[in-house]
């Protein structure tokens, strides 16, 4: 083990020493995460009007004409629905928030303060800023409707009579008050059949509309939301970014090997009293312990700078750990595929580019057509993209990384098998 | 085998496709021996002196060090120390870096360590050098640190394949009295050469190698008394001389050239011919002569 340890420590201090090594397994990659990421974020938000489902129990004019308004709100998507599919919408992130739209809406009891709930607003807690920007957009269209309906004479002197009537009817009011009011809305019905309905219209004059009026009885509810998606594009592209430091340690450290041999340092190591396996298990040691460093930096930045987190930090270091095995076997393979340094360097990233291209590394799998998918599952590249993601946003559990974290294991070990052996070939 | 050899090879062979590269080789090095191989690029040298470091495997042949017939045993791997004829370091790392590590690989640590990166820096000329990266070196430091990492563990045995190739004269001349001082402290030296002088300097016996095979091994002074020739004696007359006949040897216009195995009696005769010189010298056979005598090449004519 100390051998290995001596080995390893040696490689470590010639990569670090080595920044345009160094540029390609950190810097690079990092630019990657940090350049997709940003045109995925900036293309989400120019994209993304807020889905809202509304729910209507009404089923009035009134409340056709509120979900009207709502529709006309550039920032949001407004779809109809049942209740139960609402909720499930917004449990399942499909959609921002629901509003429910209560029997009653729109009734001139309601529209001046009635106790019955207007209307429910169903949001994910974890958007409230977005609810609360809806919350707004909900106000804005109830006042539009009561302006609407106020200030068309002919229409609300109708809703004033019905609405006198009802107080008529009313055996549950205060009687005092019941006879305030219906002397109220008698003179405002006078007053509306006078006025002149284009002067109403016109706010310009200052007068608050609004000021009679009082705003509908909203309750909201929360719905915890399962996440099933990322919480933000730097989720799709860190992980990633990762798989590029891993491929960059892998040429990185396959070249290394070539490299013992042409410039002769090869001949010393394998006349001290070490092992081949000493000799091979401390360069994979090093490439190991190099990629998984890589990997932490990388996640820390990705917390602390975009608060990219996981539920499951062992699972994350399981991954991450599996990852390492994987690139550090290929990078066995690698370093037996050619006799210089050029030939190394140029498979090794021939082969890391059709593998990254294959499993997403470049661009996201959910963006490619079903027989890339299909093809994917050969690609090391994938199953590590997986099993990062599954820690990070997936929300999988044990026995859904079982298979990422396998093949990933099972990758690296053959694969550094297939090198040492070839290299005992090659190199007696 | 006697108990003073060091190195004891018999009938070694190694063979790449149709190419023999060591042909059937047989030698000894005792104990404290400064032992050359002489010998053209392609004789076979460097690819003896990786068979008896194991890193080549023979086809056929013994290699017994030290009394173990595995050269790739763990306790003989501790008492080799080889510089081989490319440099063989990490140009990334500084002079002292480089002897760390090699010097941990074989077991030092500590205060031991420390001690022996010391020595060998000191005794190559390095000291002032030795934070410095070795991809800022010169050529003949780089030659003289290749050295030292192949002594850093302090091996009894030294295998130095051509330690000289490509460096100033200045290096050369500090590396040929670091190879005698090492010599003086008992340790053997197997030295690969092509040129002549460092072997006639450092060796104590010499090898003369071509295509694989040992054509004769013995002591300078042997080798040239047995296949040097003679001596030739070389004169530049005065003047035309009165009776040509008085003079031995090959007269062409005023230049005498007799060849002799007693050259100093030519010498005698010559003075005493009555013929007035204006310069006289004697051309010793040496071991480019021995080579030339033994193969009808030059050692350096490839």
């Amino acid at each position: 083990m100390r051998s290995l340890l001596i080995i390893a420590m040696k490689d470590l201090r010639l990569l670090i020493r080595d920044r345009f090594g160094i540029f390609w397994v950190l810097a690079f990659p990092l630019m990657m995460a940090l350049f997709f990421g940003a045109i995925f974020s900036s293309g989400s938000e120019n994209r993304a009007a807020m889905r809202i489902i509304a729910v209507d129990k009404a089923s009035t004019a009134e409340s056709s004409q509120f979900i009207a308004q709502l529709d006309r709100s550039s920032a949001l998507d407004i779809q109809t629905s049942g209740e139960d599919s609402a909720r499930m919408l917004v449990r399942t992130g499909k959609a921002v928030a629901y509003i429910i739209i209560h029997p009653g809406f729109g009734s001139m009891e309601n529209m001046f303060g009635g106790s019955d709930t207007t209307l429910t607003i169903g949001m994910d807690p974890s958007r409230s800023a977005e609810v609360g920007y809806l919350q707004g957009l909900v106000m804005e269209a109830w006042f539009s409707l009561i302006q609407e309906r106020l200030f068309d004479p002919a229409r609300s002197q109708k809703y004033l009579t019905d609405f006198i009537d009802q107080l008529d009817n009313d055996t549950i009011m205060d009687k005092r008050q019941r006879s305030v009011l219906t002397d109220f809305l008698g003179d405002l019905r006078q007053f509306m059949g006078q006025v002149d309905s284009g002067a109403l219209a016109d706010t310009s004059a200052g007068v608050d509309e609004n000021r009679f009026v009082m705003g509908p009885r909203v309750r909201t509810e929360e719905v915890t939301r399962k996440r099933i998606g990322p919480r933000s594009s730097w989720e799709i592209t860190f992980p990633q970014a990762l798989m590029w430091a891993l491929i960059g340690c892998t040429a990185a450290f396959a070249i290394s090997i070539v490299t013992e041999k042409t410039r002769g340092t090869l001949i010393r190591l394998r006349l001290a009293p070490i092992t081949r396996v000493h000799l091979l298990g401390g360069k994979g040691l090093a490439c190991f312990l190099f990629s998984i460093t890589v990997c932490t930096g990388l996640l820390l930045f990705a917390k602390i700078v975009f608060g990219i987190s996981t539920p499951d930090l062992l699972m994350l270091a399981l991954a991450v750990l599996a990852c390492g095995v994987c690139f550090t076997g290929l990078m066995m393979l690698i370093s037996v595929l050619g006799k210089t340094e050029q030939a190394v360097g140029g498979a090794g990233w021939a082969i890391m580019l059709i593998l990254s291209m294959t499993g997403g590394g470049m661009v996201p799998l959910m963006f490619m057509p079903d027989w890339m998918v299909t093809l994917s599952h050969i690609s090391p590249v994938k199953w590590g993209i997986l099993a990062l993601e599954g820690a990070i946003w997936r929300g999988f559990n044990y026995d859904e990384m079982i298979l990422p974290l396998s093949i990933l294991c099972g990758v690296g070990i053959v694969s550094f098998a297939v090198g040492a052996v070839v290299f005992r070939r090659v190199h007696g | 085998m006697r108990t003073n050899t060091m190195i004891q090879v018999e009938n070694l062979t190694k063979r790449f496709g149709d190419l023999t590269a060591v042909d059937a080789v047989s030698f000894n090095i005792e104990r404290g021996e400064s032992y050359g191989f002489l010998g053209p690029n392609g004789a076979g040298k460097s690819t003896t002196i990786n068979m008896l470091a194991g890193v080549l495997e023979p086809d056929s042949g013994e290699i017994v060090i030290n009394g173990a017939s595995d050269p790739t045993r763990s306790e003989v791997r501790r008492i080799l120390g080889i510089a081989p004829q490319a440099l063989a370091l990490y140009e990334e790392l500084n002079a002292e870096e480089n002897l760390f590590f090699f010097g941990k690989l074989y077991g030092l640590c500590g205060k031991s360590l420390k001690e022996r990166i010391e020595l060998t820096l000191d005794l190559v000329g390095l000291t002032e050098r030795r934070r410095d990266r070795v991809k800022t070196f010169s050529g003949g430091m780089q030659r003289r640190l290749n050295l030292a990492c192949g002594m850093v563990h302090d091996p009894q045995v030294l295998l130095l394949d051509e330690p000289t190739v490509g460096v100033d004269p200045q290096s050369r001349n500090l590396i040929f009295e670091k190879v005698a001082q090492l010599k003086s402290e008992g340790r053997t030296i197997l030295y690969t050469t092509h040129y002549m002088e460092e072997a006639e300097r450092l060796c104590d016996r010499v090898a003369i190698i071509d295509h694989g095979h040992i054509l004769a091994v013995d002591t300078v002074e042997n080798l040239i008394t047995a296949h040097g020739g003679p001596s030739i004696v070389k004169a530049q007359l005065a003047g035309p001389p009165a009776d040509p006949s008085v003079l031995p040897g090959e007269l062409n216009g005023l230049s005498l050239a007799v060849e002799s195995n007693e050259p100093m009696a030519v010498l005698a005769d010559l003075n005493s011919s009555g013929v007035r010189f204006v310069t006289m010298q004697i051309e010793r056979p040496n071991l480019e002569t021995v080579f030339l005598n033994l193969t009808g090449r030059k050692l350096r004519d490839q």
